[in-house]
């Protein structure tokens, strides 16, 4: 092989992209040729400074969201537009309600009317708790609502919800396992204030909801995962959490675990 | 849209919104800009989600936000002639400051600013490979479907864009031939 046919072919060299025989005729090329092999190092260098010197810009939050809720409308309003019924603005197809009702037929010849009524009772308000803290997460996604307190520090945190809130949240310190917290707000779930702390992993949001323990202990669990968000629950002696993220499920898991491990450990002062 | 074909354009696109975002900002030099397009260009393929035929969904997309970013350099061709192609404001979302590598970017930022006003000399053929390829690495093969050029030109192009990158930055290298 000639030089000057060899470095037509080194980027694609350099990229793997050769068929197996040119591939191997340039690799012996190199093998003998010092300018050709000089001017395949510099290629090689130049990929190596873009690969490592390059801003990977990411989708700020605030798109993603717009985004998620442009699609959750569109997909929606294909719902058939009959002529007599008027279209309910609801995101979630009504499922058959005779369906459940069977299903809690059934339920009753299993156990008695009363605890039967507190079972659905239980399960209708934790959907509507899970509603409520994946809609206050998308919301604060938009433009300044994602913390009432600023503060990478859980001294200014954590001294903020005093007074505003009757309890005082659960704020680890999680910089240096790649959590670092971005600040804290109250809201409204579940029927009564809130917590909220929030903490981001590269761009990703991820918010931290907690009222106190209610005796219930249930171990970390992915509720449902909607619009790209995962949602997940768990409680302790600690309290009632709920986080919300765009995470992958795998960083999700290990940021609850770091959480857990940190609250249950105490805090440091 | 049928449930399962939004589940599956949330399952399949929406994951490379990162990927499209990168790419509409290296195409069009803002963050702003780049919001907008990728907005509309997302929409675009929801609308036109019948066309996709189970391929890559990240190359797929990625053709059509390449695309709505050409559209959209057409319509604003005066208002984009003036702007100037160095963008060292990456932006970060708003609300979230970077809180421990403000130290780290410092050092890295004169290394980095000298790669961005290199990539900035490029045509935007060259760039937009140089793009895919390096930051998002692709093959020759999405690259093609991508920018709607055979493989082999995908090929020759890189090639260039490469010298040219590699004169700007005073790498040894041949001249392009």
């Amino acid at each position: 092989m000639q030089c000057e046919e060899c470095r037509a072919l080194l980027s694609a060299y350099l990229d793997g992209e050769l068929m197996p025989e040119e591939r191997d005729e340039v690799g012996q090329h190199l093998a003998s040729c010092v300018s050709c092999a000089a001017e395949y190092e510099s290629l090689a260098a130049l990929s190596r400074r873009l690969r490592g010197g390059l801003d990977r810009p990411h989708a700020p939050e605030t798109l993603k969201a717009r985004i998620r809720a442009d699609v959750a409308r569109e997909t929606s309003t294909v719902i058939p537009m009959s002529t007599t019924t008027p279209t309910v603005s609801s995101t979630r197809p009504t499922r058959l309600p005779w369906l459940g009702l069977a299903a809690a037929g059934l339920v009753i010849a299993a156990l008695s009317a009363g605890t039967t009524a507190a079972i659905i009772h239980h399960r209708a308000a934790t959907a509507s708790v899970a509603d409520q803290v994946v809609s206050s997460h998308i919301r604060s996604l938009l433009p300044g609502r994602l913390t009432d307190v600023a503060s990478n520090d859980l001294h200014n945190v954590k001294p903020w919800f005093n007074g505003r809130i009757d309890f005082s949240p659960t704020v680890p310190r999680l910089d240096s396992l790649g959590f670092p917290l971005v600040g804290g707000r109250l809201d409204y779930a579940g029927g009564r204030p809130v917590a909220v702390v929030v903490y981001q992993h590269q761009q990703h949001v991820i918010n931290v909801f907690s009222w106190p323990a209610d005796g219930s202990s249930i171990s970390p669990t992915l509720v449902r995962t909607e619009h790209g968000y995962h949602l997940m629950h768990w409680s302790d002696a600690t309290g009632n959490f709920w986080t919300v993220s765009d995470l992958n499920l795998g960083q999700l898991n290990q940021f609850i675990t770091l959480f857990a491990k940190a609250e249950s450990e105490g805090e440091p002062k | 849209m049928a449930p399962s074909d939004r589940e599956r354009f949330e399952h399949l696109v929406l994951p490379h919104l990162d990927d499209a975002y990168a790419l509409a900002h290296y195409l069009l030099h803002d963050g702003h800009d780049a919001q907008d397009v990728v907005h509309d260009a997302v929409l675009r393929a929801l609308r036109h989600f019948d066309t996709y035929r189970n391929g890559d969904a990240r190359a797929w997309l990625l053709s059509i936000v390449r695309n709505c970013c050409h559209s959209w350099r057409e319509q604003h061709r005066h208002t984009v002639a003036g702007r100037t192609a160095i963008h060292t404001d990456v932006e970060r979302s708003p609300e979230l400051p970077d809180p421990a590598m403000a130290d780290q970017h410092a050092i890295q930022s004169s290394e980095r600013d000298r790669l961005h006003r290199a990539l900035a000399t490029l045509p935007d053929e060259f760039r937009e490979v140089i793009v895919l390829r390096e930051l998002q690495e692709l093959s020759y093969n999405q690259i093609s479907i991508i920018t709607g050029v055979p493989a082999g030109t995908v090929m020759s192009r890189l090639a260039r864009a490469r010298k040219r990158l590699a004169s700007a930055l005073e790498l040894p290298v041949s001249e392009e031939g």
